[in-house]
């Protein structure tokens, strides 16, 4: 018997309701706005310690009933394969869980595209060399929030053997809500059905929650096959972890060498994105930002490109049409619900300043750690860096790359159409830099209990 | 550059391209005479191949070839009882005829060929980029259409199985040798580039 049909027999496959008490807060619940945390990683010593600090931490992972609110703060745990097999889990086990996974983040740069500047060999400590183990975000609504989740956190590891603190990276959200760029980012998530949560105007249909969450049936109408045992492997996912730094002062010059006026460069930002820094999108403001419509939540995602096919209002390689290319016609036959990620977005270091115009500027330290989270996440962020990040073929622009996220050659430029002819704007580099990156298995409240206590205590 | 020139210049006096002709004539040896005399009328030829050899292809994915964006995929698939008969039915009524095809975007073409007195199916298709990264997309927008094919192939576990990509790669030959004349037109570049072609012929009756 097939892992699909021992797995299918005994789920209802009509609208399956989630069990949030199993599934870890961070995979539905968005950051707060504003928003203060903290990213630890772990490395494991000694199975049996690492196991004994599962089961301490454990009890403070949240889980994601009532996720829809976010004002009590929460931790999260994550698990990489090294993790996993320094906690002591079985090879049969181990063997379960995908390639991509198994491998690591560092092993799939060529099918990352993560080369050059972004090659592995340039990653900062301690990412990409198989010691990072664990990982724990903490999330909350303020400072003193995020001190008293951080000291739970470190009441669960200090002074304790066995495992090694690798680093700990505060983030948090900058004036405004915006990201490194100066943008107010995060807005568009995809709908998860069975969530319990009416979508947000422009969402769409939900989609299936086994894109997301193991144990469901995907868009397929099946569910993904399951790392084993069942207890480790349902309710849980994977989260892509990726770090980026931003080179601000690049992406201004990039402006200033293109806009003569404030009005000029904050325009060809928005072309860039797709939306206005406020977070309006262009295909509903496309002359001049509305900041009131960017802060709606009820109104800043509603939209899609019917009225916009040649791309006169948003750019076809603009960061948000190709990250959700929605109703856009695509070259390639594509069912653009297999292609989403929950992203939670945390910003670090200093905010957006439009005045950094140095090459200092670029190495100032901050940007943007990225958790992209699926249930086929390593799959998909390969999908995404090969086809929408790092090409342009699949919306019918050549090999333009994504302005804003894509890794650039010398020369590189982004086209905005236009009537009567386009524009085509030179100097594009690569602006955000990738500085490291892990993948985490996010085993549920179960499945955290269950690797806690492997063999014993 | 400078060693561009001389490659250009001599190629048969290049070290690489010299052990390459050595090989080539060891390998020839037991070959009928009229092969070897075809191989030292071909050397002069063969040099320059030899000396502009740069890896032209890569790897496509977990197997098979590409040049440029460009890849190959070739099958050789064992066809199931009544299979030859069906899918060749299909096949003729078909007429040439595939707007399922079209609407993949990347197939540049497919062949099928009967082998081993209908025992066997050649599948040939040249594409691009990489297979893998749409397969899950043909699960949800096109899976009659692949299972109407390939259910007459021996143990087809179905478009839905979730063994469906090591099913493929497990019948999937490597091609030793791939020649692509536009290594880097994609069928959708393809497309645009017809578009812009017409549109200038369409601007020139205007103006002319």
């Amino acid at each position: 018997m097939s892992l699909h049909e021992a797995v299918a027999g005994d789920l209802p496959l009509g609208a399956p309701t989630l069990d949030l008490h199993e599934i870890q807060a961070t995979v539905l619940r968005p950051r707060p706005a504003p928003y203060f945390g903290t990213h630890l990683l772990f490395r494991i010593d000694d199975a049996q310690a690492g196991r004994a600090f599962l089961r301490r931490l454990t009890p403070h992972v949240d889980s994601a009933a009532g996720w829809w609110s976010a004002k009590t703060p929460w931790l999260d745990v994550g698990i990489s394969y090294a993790g996993l097999k320094a906690l002591g889990l079985s090879d049969d086990s181990l063997q379960s869980f995908p390639e991509a996974f198994r491998q690591g983040m560092a092993a799939r740069a060529r099918q990352l595209g993560d080369t050059g500047v972004n090659d592995p060999k340039n990653w900062d400590q301690p990412y990409g060399k198989g010691e990072v183990h664990i990982g724990v975000s903490a999330f909350s609504d303020s400072a003193e929030n995020r001190r008293r989740i951080l000291g739970i956190a470190r009441e669960q590891f200090e002074g304790f053997a066995g495992v090694s603190v690798l680093a700990m990276q505060d983030f948090g959200a900058q004036p405004g809500d915006r990201n490194p760029l100066g943008y107010k980012d995060g807005i568009d998530q995809p709908a998860i059905e069975g969530s319990g949560v009416d979508p947000l105007p422009g969402q769409g249909q939900p989609i299936k929650p086994g894109e997301f969450i193991l144990g469901y049936p995907g868009e397929a109408g099946f569910p993904l096959p399951m790392p084993q045992p069942d207890i480790l492997g349902r309710n849980g996912t994977y989260v892509g972890f990726r770090k980026y730094q931003s080179r601000v002062g690049a992406f201004n010059r990039f402006l200033h060498s293109h806009g003569s006026n404030e009005a000029e460069r904050e325009l060809l930002a928005a072309k860039l994105v797709g939306r206005w820094r406020s977070g309006a999108p262009l295909v509903l403001a496309p002359e001049v930002d509305d900041p009131s419509l960017g802060a709606d939540l009820q109104r800043n995602n509603d939209f899609n490109y019917a009225n916009d096919p040649r791309g006169r209002q948003a750019p076809f390689g603009c960061h948000i049409r190709r990250m959700n290319p929605r109703d856009s016609k695509l070259t390639r036959l594509t069912d653009v619900n297999l292609h989403r990620l929950i992203r939670r977005g945390t910003t670090y270091g200093p905010p957006y300043d439009p005045n950094a115009l140095s090459e200092a500027d670029d190495e100032v330290p901050r940007g943007a750690i990225f958790l992209f989270i699926s249930a086929k996440a390593m799959a998909t962020i390969e999908f995404l860096q090969q086809e929408w990040i790092n090409d342009g073929n699949f919306i019918g622009i050549g090999d333009e790359r994504d302005p804003i996220i894509g890794l650039h050659e010398e020369g590189a430029a982004f086209t905005i159409p236009k009537d009567p002819v386009r524009r085509l704007v030179r100097g594009i580099e690569t602006f955000n830099v990738l500085r490291g990156g892990e993948y985490f298995f996010i085993p549920s409240i179960s499945g955290l209990n269950w690797l806690a206590n492997l063999g014993g205590k | 550059m400078e060693e561009q020139v001389q490659k250009n210049a001599a190629p048969e006096q290049n070290p690489i391209v010299k052990q390459k002709i050595q090989r080539l004539r060891e390998l020839y040896a037991d070959a009928p005479e009229l092969g070897k005399v075809a191989l030292e009328k071909g050397i002069p030829d063969l040099a320059r191949e030899f000396a502009a050899a740069t890896t032209a292809v890569q790897n496509a994915g977990r197997i098979g070839a590409r040049q440029g964006k460009v890849s190959e995929l070739t099958g050789i698939l064992p066809i199931a009882k009544g299979g030859a008969k069906r899918l060749r039915g299909l096949l003729q009524l078909l007429e040439g005829n595939f707007r399922g095809a079209d609407k993949v975007g990347t197939l540049h073409d497919m062949r099928f060929v009967f082998l081993d007195n209908d025992t066997k199916l050649l599948f040939a298709t040249a594409y691009d980029g990489e297979w893998d990264a749409y397969i899950d997309d043909f699960v949800t927008k096109i899976p009659n259409s692949l299972d109407l094919l390939f259910c007459n192939i021996e143990g087809w576990p179905g478009i839905h199985s979730p063994t469906i990509k090591e099913w493929l790669v497990q019948h999937q030959v490597a091609a030793e040798a791939w020649y692509v004349a536009h290594p880097n037109l994609t069928v959708a570049e393809t497309r645009r580039l017809e578009n812009v072609g017409k549109a200038v012929a369409d601007f020139l009756d205007k103006v002319g």
